[in-house]
């Protein structure tokens, strides 16, 4: 009763007197990730504070969701069947501007409900009665069953999370001193390279009270850059030059022992 | 440590890369084989994408068929003109087997197309070196001497545009080894690999070449056919990593040095036997996959945009 009391002085207080009102702060520790010949993943660090007068503290009621989406990309799924006891790829359907990374993760479990009122959660689309087919634009195929599309809907979202692409959590966020939160978010060494927007929203009481976001990119640097750049824009002598360094290799190598082997 | 490989666009460990370099170059250099056949698989097995998987086995056999035709040159023993005529019908093969590649990628079926050719390759020629092996070492527990026909008379010889092929000692049609040269160019460009192993054969069996100059031969057009087949990969399939590719050449160099030497020292029957169950088994493995139902029978395969 107590307790109930005191959300409500919050909530009332929030409401009357800006002045103290609930705010998100964060930060993030880099606004880049860079793909360099030793990239094997990254952890990015997120974290804030839930309010900006640190003398206040979290209360129940009150959640953090941080939502990162990465640069949409068109994939083509491939469904396997059988034929003569052979699994061999049969129907696929295109999907265009998918997101290439997508990560989810809150304070606590959000219901369905509250993600798909707020528009939130790739994941969960899936999981509703209403499926948001408009939000994909889809190229079916030969595909018209309505079922079959949910499966394959289904079917992108698990074998993106199988490779780590897709992940949804609820413990994730760590809460310290009960005001502030930091969270490491796994970036694995195969996300698509682009940019990324990280969106974090502050929950009270199941409604999005404060929204912040913020983008960062993944780019390639360095010797991966030439070397990636390089080979899309002058194939023909990317051909050669790899051609080159085997000659080079093959030939000293042969060389070198040949000296060896005398000795 | 693991470096990041620019076009797979992965992260793989070096260590697992240079052994497996390391050790196909030590299998090619103890048996006279390119090792692709062997290269492209484990490749696959490591999570490199079938079609980087292909077309970089492609670069590195270059470089190990340089090596090894090297040495056969120094000797003689390369037919120029055989492997010229050869790499006629090579030069067309490979032009067709990228595009049947590039086909391939487009609906969606190189992997499966992959898998059985390799299936049917790695069976063939696992079955034939355990077949080969084993008959040696029973000849040599009976003490029996193998003796063999120098030189085959057959269809070879009937063809017209015959042509006087003087190192070979050969006065034979140029119409099957333009053949030989297109479908071997098929397979390279498909595959990612040489294709001594078919190429061997069919030079002594259909072609009646003098077995010593065939090593020499067949190294000297696989270093062309491999060499297009990396250009033409880089330019329709841009499935060309040139930082796996120096990781491998780099390790399976030294790998074919060593091979080369080890070969000296071990007797051969034995560890061709042993050579062939491993390629047995990485042909049941293949086989497995393609029969056994996926956990997953969804794929995702995300289009590059080509700019």
């Amino acid at each position: 009763m107590i307790k109930q009391l005191i959300i409500l002085f919050y909530f009332l207080t929030g409401v009357l007197t800006p002045s103290i009102s609930i705010a998100l702060v964060i930060g993030s520790d880099q606004e880049e990730i860079y793909i360099d010949a030793n990239f094997s993943g990254e952890e990015l660090l997120v974290f804030g504070a839930f309010y900006s007068d640190p003398s206040q503290s979290r209360d129940s009621k009150s959640d953090i969701l941080i939502e990162v989406v990465g640069p949409p990309e068109d994939v083509v799924l491939r469904k396997k069947d059988s034929y003569f006891g052979f699994w061999l790829n049969s129907k696929s359907v295109t999907f265009r501007d998918v997101p290439g990374f997508y990560y989810l993760s809150s304070t606590s479990e959000l219901t369905d409900e509250f993600l798909r009122n707020n528009q939130i959660g790739l994941l969960e689309r899936n999981k509703s009665e209403m499926i948001d087919w408009s939000l994909l634009t889809t190229d079916w195929g030969s595909i018209i069953n309505e079922k079959e599309k949910e499966e394959f809907y289904n079917a992108l979202i698990r074998t993106k999370q199988n490779d780590s692409l897709y992940k949804q959590v609820s413990d994730e966020i760590e809460i310290i001193d009960g005001n502030l939160f930091r969270s490491y978010i796994d970036i694995p060494n195969t996300v698509p390279v682009g940019e990324y927007t990280v969106n974090l929203h502050l929950i009270i009481d199941n409604e999005v009270s404060q929204e912040y976001s913020y983008n960062f990119m993944v780019t390639r640097v360095g010797i991966e850059e030439a070397i990636y750049s390089f080979s899309k824009n002058y194939p023909f002598f990317y051909g050669l030059i790899s051609l080159i360094i085997a000659i080079i290799i093959g030939w000293s190598g042969a060389e070198i022992f040949k000296r060896f082997r005398r000795i | 440590m693991s470096i990041y490989l620019p076009i797979a666009e992965l992260s793989v460990n070096i260590f697992l890369l240079l052994s497996l370099g390391g050790v196909v170059g030590f299998l090619s250099g103890m048996f006279g084989l390119g090792g692709g056949f062997l290269m492209t698989p484990l490749l696959i097995f490591i999570g490199i994408p079938t079609n980087v998987a292909v077309a970089t086995s492609a670069n590195q056999i270059v470089a190990s068929s340089i090596s090894g035709t090297l040495g056969h040159w120094r000797q003689g023993l390369v037919d120029f003109k055989m492997g010229g005529v050869l790499l006629i019908g090579a030069f067309f093969g490979s032009i067709l087997g990228v595009w049947i590649f590039s086909r391939l990628v487009a609906i969606g079926q190189i992997d499966t197309v992959i898998s059985i050719l390799y299936f049917a390759l790695l069976t063939g020629i696992g079955l034939s070196m355990l077949i080969e092996s084993s008959k040696v070492i029973r000849d040599r527990i009976r003490r029996k001497s193998v003796k063999r026909k120098i030189h085959y008379h057959n269809w070879a010889h009937r063809l017209p545009f015959k042509v006087r092929f003087y190192k070979s000692k050969l006065y034979i049609s140029v119409i099957p080894p333009i053949i030989i040269g297109f479908v071997i160019g098929i397979l390279s460009a498909t595959m990612g690999i040489g294709g001594a192993f078919i190429l061997i054969p069919a030079m002594i069996y259909f072609l009646g070449m003098p077995t010593s100059k065939v090593i020499g031969t067949s190294l000297f057009q696989i270093i062309f056919i491999t060499a297009l087949v990396t250009i033409l990969h880089a330019t329709t399939t841009f499935a060309v990593d040139a930082v796996l590719a120096f990781f491998l050449i780099l390790s399976s160099v030294v790998g074919a040095q060593v091979g080369v030497l080890a070969a000296n020292k071990l007797r051969g029957e034995e560890i061709r036997a042993l050579l062939a169950i491993i390629v047995l088994g990485v042909a049941t493995k293949i086989a497995l996959d393609l029969l056994v139902e996926p956990n997953e029978i969804f794929n995702l395969s995300v289009i590059r945009l080509v700019f």
